[in-house]
């Protein structure tokens, strides 16, 4: 996926090259339409990129998980410590971005 | 720009490209692997750990509307205390099993505050878990919208 991305965003530098060839009537809007695909595909390709890495993580868990059930296995205070370690990180990674892009809002 | 529809067609359909292929029809559901009350937590936990990866690597993406942030920022807020106070409730059960387990049989009075004090602990432990399951299923809708909102 990463390397389709890469080659639409060649593609569209590519296409910004040949701007200054256009008559000037249609050179600002044709400018503003590869702008607005840039944005698009940016926004398209970190989506993407999170929505890859969550299935790939909860794949993971539920195998985790299968194999508890099918060994009977009794989930221990060290395996919880370790799960919530995971969720405290998270949530304070997650606040400071969040804090991080408030501050970068006008 | 003179033609805002069009614009807008083409920001969709670029932004759909590779969200579509991402696209997981069927996401896998940890929690319903579980067999177990403990299992059932623990998936709960962990899935929502996984969950905030995926949401700050959307608070970290400058294209993401701050409007949509703001909303997933306000859904975390609610759902960390609720899987913090899951866990409240596992560790609270974890020691009573661990009394369970530890009771002598012979001492029938020490073994029915045992068994009293886990069925105890595995009520609040259950309920724990359904009322944690909501916020984090919030959370993952709104992840989701986002995902389908770039589709």
């Amino acid at each position: 996926m990463s390397n389709f991305l890469l080659q639409l965003q060649l593609l569209l530098a590519a296409l910004s090259a040949l701007l200054p060839l256009l008559p000037d009537t249609l050179r600002a809007r044709a400018g503003e339409i590869l702008d607005v695909a840039g944005k698009a595909l940016s926004l398209g390709g970190a989506l993407s990129t999170g929505a890859e890495e969550l299935a790939q993580k909860l794949a993971a868990i539920r195998a985790e998980i299968e194999a508890m059930a099918a060994a009977r296995h009794t989930v221990t205070a060290d395996e919880l410590d370790a799960a919530m370690t995971r969720v405290n990180t998270a949530s304070s990674a997650f606040r400071q971005a969040l804090q991080t892009a408030e501050a970068a809002t006008p | 720009m003179k033609h805002p529809l069009r614009a807008l067609a083409l920001t969709c359909a670029l932004t759909l490209t590779p969200a579509c292929a991402a696209l997981h029809l069927t996401a896998p559901n940890p929690i319903s692997a579980a067999q177990t009350n403990d299992q059932r937590a623990y998936a709960v936990i962990e899935s929502y750990g996984a969950l905030v990866e995926t949401a700050t690597i959307i608070m970290r993406d400058p294209s993401a509307p701050i409007e949509v942030k703001r909303a997933i920022g306000r859904a975390e807020a609610v759902a960390t205390p609720s899987v913090q106070t899951l866990e409240v409730a596992f560790t609270a059960y974890l020691r009573a099993r661990a009394a369970y387990e530890g009771a002598s049989p012979s001492d029938d009075n020490a073994m029915t505050r045992a068994v009293n004090a886990l069925n105890a602990a595995a009520l609040a432990l259950s309920q724990a878990i359904g009322r944690a399951q909501a916020p984090v299923a919030e959370l993952q809708s709104l992840i989701n919208a986002q995902r389908g909102a770039a589709r």
